[in-house]
């Protein structure tokens, strides 16, 4: 009877989980550069009917819709990659390009990361960004350029750590970050004046929000039919 | 076996079919999971309920993730980190550094020579196993059994209907019911046998 019970538990703490998923999913809909995240799950116990654990939530890299943006510094990835960045010795990488120029001449997310790749000087204007990650301007009306930027791809980008919001952290299953071309045929492009936007589909959310609620209450009637046949086993005894 | 203890088998029956419905309700999310069918038999030793594998495909999803194998009619050949050699379904595969498809247990994608599959980022897979790399060029073919066709960028999810597994839940949880009402029936009667039958008028 118990073990019913608890395979019935394990089936709505996976529901659960998975619906913290979608919701995050959902939360970030609006996000630009998030991708839509799946949580995973498998058997346990084999036949032992143990129930289900959750094996990991995975991160869907597909490409978001490319739109054109007004930010000062705006660099969208059309194919694979990520930019890699850096705080405080700390790196993480991201498809989320809304920069802006610092002072000092870094480029930074809103977050305080630094890109890598590039020093404009502020004296610099019409500065842009080529396909292939050249960063071009003019400084005192002379054309000049100001290092390029690069990206980096993962063997396995769907077993990078989250980090929140539209930012990842390396992981050894993911593999070693490694520089990929830009620009030429087959290769990523960078579209500068652009942002790339989440990946995610509101309806299949939604959908995928009935369809875990719906397991979810067939798992809490698993619960239900276990604890009834135990009060029923309890009953045999009459006093 | 005697009315009682015939009960008694017919209530584990029902508690054996209730633990596989529940096991199988919980894997409705699951990919590549197969169902158990519970099915209980009378024989000399009273209701015995069993479980087998239900080997229908599960329904197909798209997921668009090139390295997401689903064999339909077969199997893929992996291997595990401890070397032992299996087959599966569907599977979501993912590179590592040296390029071999592991999938989420760590197991390797086996090509038809034995061999770990080795693939480049933009590399993809035909309907019959063949593994091309970004120009075009063949790299490997999968180890697959004969008459095996393979969808690149879909998952077999569980074979699992809810409502029928529910449905499955109450008939467990009624069949138990019903087994120990009857038990306690016959109880009755043998209490009756007992006490009263053979009391003498005084």
């Amino acid at each position: 009877m118990n073990r019913a019970l608890y395979a019935s538990a394990t089936g709505m703490a996976a529901q659960q989980q998975n619906l913290d998923v979608i919701a995050d999913n959902l939360a970030n809909a609006d996000v630009m550069g998030f991708k839509n995240a799946q949580a995973t799950f498998a058997q346990i116990g084999g036949d032992a009917f143990l129930g289900t654990a959750a094996t990991g939530v995975r991160h869907v890299f597909s490409q978001g819709k490319l739109v054109r943006s007004g930010g000062p510094f705006d660099v969208a990835i059309d194919g694979a990659g990520f930019f890699a960045l850096e705080r405080a010795g700390e790196r993480a990488y991201t498809r989320a390009g809304a920069f802006s120029r610092a002072a000092d001449g870094t480029v930074r997310n809103a977050d305080g990361w630094t890109l890598h790749g590039a020093r404009i000087p502020p004296a610099a204007t019409s500065v842009t960004v080529a396909a292939d990650g050249l960063v071009s301007g003019t400084v005192n009306g002379k054309p000049a350029t100001f290092g390029r930027l690069r990206l980096v791809d993962f063997a396995a980008p769907e077993k990078l750590r989250s980090l929140g919001s539209a930012l990842f952290a390396a992981t050894p299953a993911a593999g070693v970050p490694h520089g990929v071309a830009a620009g030429g045929d087959r290769q990523p492009k960078l579209v500068f004046g652009a942002l790339e936007k989440s990946n995610v589909s509101i309806i299949e959310s939604m959908m995928a929000i009935l369809a875990a609620q719906r397991a979810y209450e067939a798992n809490a009637k698993g619960v239900q039919a276990a604890d009834e046949m135990l009060r029923i086993a309890n009953n045999l005894h009459r006093s | 076996m005697d009315g009682i203890e015939l009960m008694a088998t017919a209530m584990h029956a029902a508690k054996a079919r209730l633990d596989v419905s529940a096991d199988n309700l919980a894997n409705v999310s699951s990919d590549g999971f197969h169902k158990r069918v519970a099915r209980a038999t009378l024989g000399p030793a009273g209701l015995i309920a069993t479980s087998n594998p239900d080997p229908a495909p599960g329904p197909l999803r798209h997921t668009g993730r090139p390295f997401d194998l689903a064999a339909v009619g077969g199997t893929l050949a992996v291997r595990g980190r401890d070397g032992r050699a299996e087959t599966l379904r569907s599977g979501s595969f993912a590179r590592d550094d040296a390029g071999r498809l592991l999938d989420e247990r760590g197991r390797m994608l086996l090509s038809a020579r034995g061999a770990p599959v080795l693939a480049g980022p933009d590399a993809s897979i035909d309907a019959r196993g063949v593994v091309r790399d970004g120009t075009g060029r063949t790299v490997a073919q999968l180890k697959l059994p004969p008459g095996t066709t393979v969808q690149s960028g879909f998952l077999e999810g569980p074979n699992v209907d809810a409502v029928h597994e529910m449905v499955d839940v109450l008939d467990a949880q009624r069949a138990f019911e019903t087994a120990q009402k009857t038990l306690s029936a016959l109880d009755e009667e043998r209490q009756k046998d007992a006490n009263d039958v053979a009391r003498v008028k005084s």
